[in-house]
């Protein structure tokens, strides 16, 4: 395939010239309730073309049917040619690799039945159903596929990988008369087959938790003290931060580059931010992004103070700065664009009872039912919370909402534990049109010392 | 391709079978910041194939379209062993009604015509201080639906996206307002004009931030503001809902559960609309649902699936892509027993229904619409974009709000429905006036 890959960059009459080539084999498996909605196996297949001629725009082609890649070549470039771009677009230097990364398959899912999936996840799904009658229904899910990936470029890297991937989710829902409740497990892997096994206990605790919530009281909203687990700071710092320190958002806009301008301070000394994308066995770490550039652990925040951002290579070229290998494109299908790859705020000291210690009133806030930030603003629903009085873990709540301005919450984050972990969750990040992207996000707890939360706004208000 | 697969799998499967092959061909062109950046171009055609063997029903799919038509019966047929039992019965031939979806100056439109509508968009939405987005996709898509019964059909359309976005960053003020105009006609130069005057409208009373009112208060939703009060309506409406016992309105058909004026239809028939479509991806002939007739519940949306479990017939809802199984989806949403008008809307924000408000707000944007147990009702959002109304007209934008209530109690007595009816995506709505609404500041 590189051979044929490389043919065809040949033949283009464009000053750079990509392409990427995929080839997936996937199987999924749905439950609902006590009914199997669907086992299904698919295959798909198909290359990107992407081009740049002297003084042009991107010129991009995508394609199923591979019979098409030299025309989709000339496409490209023809597109290329059609759009007159000034000053024109530059790439940040990138020494070329070849690599051959079959990465670990742990178990290759492709000679595993997709009756042995379906019993797995039956098992899985079953022990959400068995913990209580208030169990009332089930959404349980298992993917799996292995995709080979080849790229090449005209500046001589050439790539082939072969990468695995398997997650797995179930939710319980738990009701009593009107009173509805939910409880999530979700495994996201860069593995296979091996690494989905025993993971009964996980699908317990979230039916477990969904039926205590049944009795749990809604929080009272208000300002208090708050203490994100290690899940739930993940997700915030993604959600809240990492996608403004994507450069695609602030390389060609000058107030959002003066926004983001590197050395301003965004939080307290304890705050440091990174992305990793070659961090090893992460759901977002790949040796090269969707450019050819390797990935590395960038910097973001370092003790409170903006240091770095995720680059593509054009990003990169126009700022001046150098590509951090975080252009990624969730398939063929698609551009690569700036994206993050393993998130974290890295770890603090002391231990989780030294954040709730000296909190008289406060909420913990744990897990993630949802998130989403437009602009300044963010709105995360935790999948429960336990309030803290007098220093102590006391009631379990519900109706957790945290919702506030980014650049005040950073700015309160006044204590950060020494109990990192990465949460090897499924789903992905949305960006652009291109979801879901797996991603990793990890932390340690994080104190807040003030945030907004409510389930009622009414009640938020007071 | 499709015929190849029935027939082999009028073969093996002893229950039938139903395929759909999609080529979609798409060409798009991208303004970053102000500038053209980016011309793409893409091609895709794959096959979705499902069996019903021995009561049960299987699927595969694929987009390697040199493979085997062997291989993809046998992985269907897999799927099938391990597949529940299934009364599913394909549909026999029926005729199907006409309905346009395929416009020749969208398939013919050059890539110099795609550019010369984002730069006329561009010129006229560029201001100090702001920057410029806007993509242009156009698409043309061929579609083949058989199944073993003897139904066919084959049609080709069109669609075309245009949207645009300008941002604002005032220091630490993040503000970005957009507009997409959708259809499967090529817009026209008033609906052009008409998004253009959407955004800068917008904009303008978004320069001035004032202080959110609080408590229980009328609010004006505009079009595309009116998601999460959509939601859980549609959601609750959905056969699979239904079947799933999820669904609030399912022992309520035929009781008055919304304001008398509250009607709501999903229209596969809809003139220049890309979700449009003669038939649906199961061979189902399209036709006009009504879901809510003066606020009576009338009936759900149902594909093959969801109808033989319920035991009920097909609405003709069935959507379906190259992977997966087919799913219950709407096409056009119309509220109202408007949705005839040219989808421009009307100039003013608000529908004119402004002026009957004291002290409240137009909510254009909320944040985190889809989050948390929608179906039930209740909603609680910070706003993204919202206006504070005083004494019948915008004063400012609000930051820092946010509202919270429940759809079904809201929907039980609408405040009005304003004069500029329009497509936000494949909905038809005018803004609506809802009072009582749970309106924080934070």
């Amino acid at each position: 395939m590189i051979d044929r890959l490389t043919a065809a960059l040949e033949r283009s009459r464009a000053d750079y010239t990509e392409i990427r080539v995929e080839r997936t084999w996937s199987t999924a498996v749905g439950f609902r309730g006590r009914r199997l909605e669907s086992a299904t196996a698919s295959e798909d297949q198909g290359g990107f073309v992407r081009a740049l001629t002297a003084g042009g725009g991107w010129g991009v082609a995508a394609f199923t049917s591979l019979d098409r890649l030299d025309a989709m070549v000339a496409r490209a470039v023809e597109l290329s040619r059609a759009v007159r771009v000034t000053p024109p677009i530059r790439l940040a230097d990138v020494a070329p690799h070849q690599a051959d990364a079959i990465l670990d398959l742990d178990g290759d899912v492709r000679g595993v039945p997709i009756a042995e999936k379906k019993r797995l996840l039956e098992a899985y799904n079953g022990e959400l159903l068995a913990v209580s009658d208030r169990v009332v229904d089930t959404v349980a899910s298992y993917r799996d596929e292995v995709s080979e990936y080849w790229y090449v470029n005209s500046e001589g890297t050439a790539l082939h990988e072969l990468r695995p991937e398997v997650t797995l989710s179930g939710t319980a829902v738990a009701r009593r008369d009107g009173t509805i409740e939910k409880g999530l497990e979700s495994i996201g892997l860069r593995r296979g087959w091996n690494s989905v096994q025993d993971k009964a206990a996980g699908f317990r605790e979230a039916a477990e938790r969904a039926v205590q919530l049944l009795d749990a009281p809604m929080v009272t909203g208000g300002a208090y003290p708050v203490i994100l687990d290690p899940e739930l700071a993940g997700v915030f710092i993604h959600e809240a931060f990492g996608h403004l320190s994507e450069a695609d958002f602030v390389y060609e806009n000058p107030q959002a580059r003066e926004m983001m301008t590197l050395g301003r301070r965004f939080g307290k000394s304890a705050l440091n931010v990174g992305d990793n994308g070659a961090a090893p066995g992460l759901r977002g770490t790949l040796p090269f992004d969707d450019e050819g550039t390797p990935t590395q652990d960038t910097p973001l925040i370092k003790e409170g103070i903006l240091v770095g951002r995720l680059h593509s290579r054009e990003t990169a070229a126009t700022m001046g700065e150098r590509a951090t290998g975080n252009a990624r494109a969730i398939s063929f299908r698609h551009p690569p664009i700036v994206r993050m790859t393993n998130t974290y705020i890295a770890n603090g000291r002391g231990s989780f009872d030294d954040l709730i210690r000296d909190v008289q009133l406060g909420v913990y806030a744990c897990g993630a039912f949802g998130g989403q930030t437009l602009l300044e603003n963010f709105s995360f629903t935790a999948a429960y919370g336990r309030m803290i009085r007098d220093g102590h873990l006391a009631e379990l709540v519900k109706d957790v909402v945290l919702a506030g301005n980014l650049f005040q919450t950073l700015d309160r984050i006044d204590h950060i534990a020494g109990d990192f972990r990465w949460n090897q969750m499924g789903g992905g990040c949305g960006k652009g049109g291109q979801a879901p992207l797996p991603v990793t996000e990890g932390a340690p707890h994080v104190r807040i010392e003030e945030a907004l939360v409510g389930g009622d706004v009414a009640s938020a208000s007071g | 391709m499709i015929e190849q697969l029935l027939e082999l799998a009028r073969r093996r499967a002893d229950g039938g079978a139903d395929a759909l092959w999609r080529q979609v061909e798409r060409t798009s062109v991208a303004f970053e910041w102000g500038r053209l950046k980016t011309a793409g171009a893409s091609e895709e055609a794959g096959a979705n194939l499902r069996v019903r063997h021995r009561g049960r029903v299987g699927i595969a799919g694929t987009t390697a379209v040199d493979a085997s038509p062997d291989d993809i019966l046998t992985r269907a047929l897999a799927s099938a062993e391990l597949g529940e039992e299934l009364a599913l019965a394909f549909p026999a031939p029926a005729p199907v009604p006409p309905v346009a979806t395929f416009f020749h100056p969208v398939a013919d439109a050059s890539l110099d015509r795609l550019m010369a509508i984002g730069r006329s968009l561009l010129e006229r939405l560029e201001r100090e201080g702001c920057r410029v987005n806007v993509t242009i996709e156009r698409e043309t898509a061929e579609t083949r639906v058989a199944n073993s019964a003897g139904a066919a059909g084959a049609y080709r359309s069109t669609a075309i996206g245009v949207s645009a976005e300008v941002w604002r960053i005032a220091g630490d003020d993040v503000l970005a307002i957009g507009d997409t105009f959708e259809g499967a006609d090529l817009p026209s130069d008033a609906a052009l004009a008409a998004l253009v005057g959407s955004v800068n409208a917008r904009l303008e009373h978004a320069l001035r931030v004032v202080a959110p009112p609080e408590g229980a208060l009328p609010v004006v939703f505009t079009p595309p503001g009116l998601s999460a009060l959509m939601l859980p309506v549609t959601q609750a409406l959905s056969g699979k809902a239904v079947l799933q016992g999820i669904s609030p309105l399912a022992a309520r058909v035929g009781e008055q559960v919304f304001d008398s004026r509250f009607s709501l239809s999903d229209d596969p028939l809809r003139a220049g609309r890309a979700a449009s479509r003669p038939l649906d991806d199961e061979c189902v002939p399209s036709r006009t649902t009504c879901l809510v007739e003066r606020g009576v519940v009338q009936r759900f949306i149902y594909d093959l699936e969801t109808a033989a479990r319920a035991r009920t017939q097909s609405t003709g809802h069935g959507h379906r892509t190259i992977f997966g199984k087919p799913v219950p989806g709407y096409t056009n949403i119309v509220l109202g027993d408007g949705g005839r008008g040219t989808g421009d809307g009307g100039d003013e924000l608000g529908g004119g229904l402004l002026r009957d408000v004291q002290d409240g707000l137009l909510v254009d944007e909320l944040i985190g619409v889809g989050q948390g147990n929608v179906i039930g009702g209740a909603f609680s959002h910070p706003v993204a974009l919202a206006y504070r109304v005083e004494h019948g007209a915008i004063s400012g934008r609000v930051k820092d709000a946010a509202i919270a209530g429940n759809a079904y109690d809201l929907w039980k007595r609408v405040g009005g429905f304003g004069n500029d009816g329009r497509w936000a995506g494949s909905r038809y709505t005018p803004s609506v006036l809802l009072d009582g609404v749970s309106v924080a500041r934070r």
